[in-house]
């Protein structure tokens, strides 16, 4: 009994760890937070953004495993909905960069000044997309 | 003349990385270089033509410095090249300003506006958005919600946001002076094509020796 428990733990442990350091391994990848700091201008900081993301996941691990319920008004959903929106966006926007499809579609199409434009067109395809699917595609 | 052979005379050359230039041009030495020398044979070797640009040419010519040197050395044989930089010049061949088709542009454009939407419905079923918005909508509030639209509406608008963010446009209004992560790439994009274009259309560069 206390064996299993023992291999059960360590494997939970095992699996965490990889999980934990793959979650890691992907953001420094497509560098959210260096770009972050670097708008802002708080290299300093950057201890303080890495427990920031530890101690998200940690909050996620928590409320997704259990039933944490904090009775609170609905308002308080606006901000973490912006905050949740703006990440993904973020990663979203820097797999595309790291897939390279931008430079290479603006030098095919010869549009190379008006980048931003394409660029405004994956933008604006995402929140309508994103607009779309909640408002009406999940009622169908 | 016969003193210009017996002074010791230096040329500093930096080739230039890239020049982009019409159809039917003769390229000269001033075109492709940047030149350091004295003033009298500074004349002579910036005029000196080096290529002319004809229909028979890809829209794409590597001019290696060694050519440069020969010639020069035709002119000036005691002369000492020195060679600054790049040690070769892409000359780009662009035929009659090729403007930007608009109908193409467009059609890009809503592909790439409906691809978006569509990748980032894909994305919410792949991971079970609706699952998690509808559990983040009673964690906070209580109650269940099969539809938290107050949650998801800024999520959208957010995951717009995040991208801008990430590429540092407000729609051509910049947040600050650094070059955005875009920019760097593209930048990057065509370094690596210069390098390719270096490799491969420069016939000296590679060389294949058959002993049989």
């Amino acid at each position: 009994m206390t064996i299993s428990i023992l291999i059960v733990m360590f494997i939970g442990l095992a699996g965490g760890l990889a999980v934990g350091t793959g979650y890691v391994a992907f953001l420094t990848v497509l560098g959210v937070i260096p770009r972050l700091t670097q708008l802002s201008k708080t290299m300093k900081m950057i201890h303080w953004y890495e427990w920031a993301v530890v101690m998200g996941a940690l909050t996620g691990v928590l409320v997704s495993l259990e039933d944490v319920i904090l009775f609170l008004k609905s308002y308080f959903l606006i901000p973490i909905g912006l905050a949740t929106g703006i990440f993904y966006g973020m990663v979203a926007a820097a797999l595309t960069e790291v897939l390279n499809v931008l430079p290479i579609l603006a030098k095919r199409v010869g549009v190379d000044g008006k980048i931003t434009i394409l660029l405004m067109a994956l933008v604006l395809g995402k929140i309508l997309g994103s607009l779309f699917h909640w408002i009406y595609f999940v009622k169908l | 003349m016969w003193e210009v052979n017996v002074l010791e005379k230096t040329i500093y050359i930096r080739m230039r990385h890239r020049v982009i230039v019409h159809q039917d041009i003769l390229v000269k030495f001033q075109d492709i270089a940047q030149v350091i020398a004295d003033e009298e044979i500074y004349q002579k070797i910036i005029a000196i033509p080096i290529h002319k640009i004809t229909k028979q040419d890809n829209n794409i010519i590597i001019i290696d410095v060694m050519k440069v040197i020969k010639l020069i050395n035709t002119l000036y044989p005691d002369a000492d090249i020195q060679i600054i930089g790049p040690t070769q010049t892409i000359i780009e061949v662009v035929s009659k300003k090729r403007g930007v088709s608009i109908p193409l542009f467009i059609l890009i454009w809503l592909l790439l506006f409906f691809g978006a939407a569509m990748a980032i419905m894909n994305f919410h079923e792949d991971v079970s958005m609706k699952a998690v918005h509808q559990h983040i909508y009673t964690i906070i509030t209580g109650t269940y919600n099969p539809h938290p639209l107050i949650f998801q509406i800024p999520y959208s608008i957010g995951l717009g946001l995040g991208m801008v963010l990430f590429f540092n446009h407000i729609f051509k209004k910049r947040i600050n002076e650094e070059p955005s992560p875009l920019e760097v790439e593209m930048f990057n994009y065509q370094q690596n094509l210069d390098h390719y274009v270096i490799m491969n259309e420069n016939k000296e560069s590679m060389l294949k020796i058959d002993d049989h």
